[in-house]
């Protein structure tokens, strides 16, 4: 019994690509949505200037370490002294 | 006598005694064991020899006369009789055949990542004698390894991950549109070499053949990996240096398709400028593929799950050093593998079949067709309504990340030197990797 390939290669391109833009349909509807209600009620500019300021928050933090070890070391050079 | 002379002889005696036991037992399991050993070894390792006999059995261990003579009881790698020809020409001139894409990587910079690793293992699988990709040489054992069970592309697809920006796809959802129309050269070509080979004598391809063969049309390595070793390992040397080659060709292949398919009016399209991409929706988007992938298509989830796993590390920002060795460290030895033990199939047998043409033009044929429905797709959807997008950017929806983003751009900027389309493409870019790794899904569902 022969099977007739390019049949069953037509059968497979239509269920493939029935599939794949299904599957990516799917994905962009989803991913509207997503977007939506996450801009909706997790809005991001706020979270951006508080990651933003938190950063520089940091920065200052590790400068003011920085200038606190300094402080330290150069104290006890004097005291070694 | 003194107290610690007493006791250091206590201590002597002991320790004696133990000796004698251990020793004793040792010696007489170890007794009837060396003389069979030495009996053996008398009997098979090593015979004097005259002067002659011995230079002539060293020539005859040559590289040289194995390739002149071939050994008549050799076996390949699968323990199958191979032709003399593939045991003589046939190893010189894949060992040139190495050398030719030692250049391309080296020289023309095509791909050099995979094509030096895979050119070099081609070289060493096509020595005589040695049997480097043999079950036991250690091309064998990296096959073995990591590529009979589809290991290596999988921890390959977490680098990928981890390397992807989902940012621009999120901005403009619909370009994932494209992505899904570059697949087309997948089921395209599948359809083509099945009636091919029905219909002519050209080629004789079965199914599960031209399926791994088609779907070097994705223009993405580690998924035709993935399927060639699933479908038909067989196949694999071709279709990986099939797929890699084509890759590296992109800025050949694809210009000349986007400008028959495109007027320059459709070239100048200006697209709007993106949208700023929260962390969140970074964060859920990997989840909500793989959710989607978990219901629909089950059999796509190693590729899917796994590209996810690394971008979802990545987007999590909290793993910093995770994600760091998974773009790097990981992808990098798993790469010098994965080309090794692609390259064990580049033996003589395997790839100087007349099969290996016929892939070679099936994937050029599959890669042009991906990049012409892209652009098409693009076409269609500037006929409905809503914004318009460049047709360029629909070749960049065959995977291959991110040098067709980089040519859609390139093709813009020919028409308009202020038009950017780098980021935009990038999004059906990765819609592409996700549609191929779906069409990957679809085929092994088929199958299994």
């Amino acid at each position: 019994m022969e099977v007739n390939l390019v049949w069953e290669g037509i059968k497979f391109m239509f269920l493939g690509m029935t599939t794949v833009l299904l599957f990516l349909v799917l994905m962009i509807v989803l991913m509207s949505y997503m977007s939506k209600i996450i801009q909706k009620y997790f809005p991001e500019p706020q979270g951006v200037v508080e990651t933003a300021s938190g950063s520089t928050a940091q920065n200052a933090d590790k400068k003011k370490k920085i200038a606190a070890i300094t402080a330290a070391i150069m104290h006890h050079k004097k005291i070694g002294n | 006598m003194p107290y610690w002379a007493k006791s250091m002889k206590a201590l002597l005696i002991k320790l004696f005694a133990v000796v004698m036991l251990f020793g004793g037992v040792a010696l007489m399991a170890s007794a009837p064991h060396a003389q069979a050993e030495t009996a053996v070894q008398q009997e098979d390792t090593y015979k004097s020899q005259g002067m002659f006999e011995m230079v002539g059995g060293f020539i005859e261990s040559t590289g040289i006369y194995a390739l002149i003579n071939p050994d008549p009881n050799e076996l390949n790698a699968h323990g199958e009789k191979m032709s003399d020809f593939h045991k003589s020409w046939g190893r010189v001139i894949m060992i040139l055949v190495t050398f030719l894409m030692f250049y391309l990587a080296i020289g023309k910079g095509f791909e050099p990542l995979l094509l030096l690793p895979i050119g070099f293992g081609g070289l060493l699988a096509n020595i005589p004698v040695a049997d480097i990709a043999g079950p036991h040489g250690f091309l064998g054992v990296i096959y073995q390894a990591g590529l009979a069970n589809e290991l290596f592309p999988i921890i390959i697809f977490m680098g990928v991950g981890a390397m992807t920006d989902f940012g621009p796809l999120l901005s403009n959802p619909k370009t994932a549109l494209l992505g899904g129309a570059a697949q087309f050269g997948i089921f395209g070509t599948l359809v083509g070499a099945v009636a091919l080979s029905q219909y002519t004598d050209i080629f004789d391809f079965t199914l599960k053949q031209a399926s791994a063969i088609s779907i070097i049309g994705g223009a993405d390595g580690p998924t035709s990996i993935f399927i060639a070793t699933k479908l038909s390992p067989e196949l694999l040397g071709a279709i990986a240096v099939a797929s890699y080659s084509y890759m590296a060709l992109v800025p050949i292949i694809q210009p000349p398709i986007m400008r028959a398919l495109t007027t320059p009016e459709e070239r100048k399209i200006k697209m709007t400028t993106l949208r700023h991409v929260g962390r969140m929706e970074k964060l859920i988007f990997p989840i909500l593929v793989l959710t989607l992938a978990i219901l629909i298509l089950p059999d796509a989830t190693p590729l899917i799950g796994a590209f996810m796993f690394g971008n979802f590390l990545k987007e999590s920002g909290v793993v910093e050093r995770l994600n760091d060795t998974l773009q790097n460290a990981l992808i990098n030895i798993v790469t010098i593998f994965l080309g090794l033990g692609v390259g064990s199939k580049l033996a003589a047998d395997q790839f100087l079949v007349a099969e290996t043409l016929g892939i070679l033009a099936l994937g050029l044929i599959a890669f042009s067709v991906g990049t012409a429905a892209g652009v098409i797709m693009a076409k269609i959807m500037n006929k409905f309504p809503g914004t318009k997008v460049n047709p360029l950017i629909g070749s960049a929806g065959v995977s291959a990340v991110p040098m067709a983003a980089r040519v859609s751009n390139k093709e813009g900027m020919k028409d308009d030197p202020t038009n950017m389309l780098l980021m935009h493409a990038m999004g059906p870019n990765v819609a592409g990797v996700i549609g191929s790794a779906v069409a990957a899904g679809v085929m092994l569902s088929l199958f299994s």
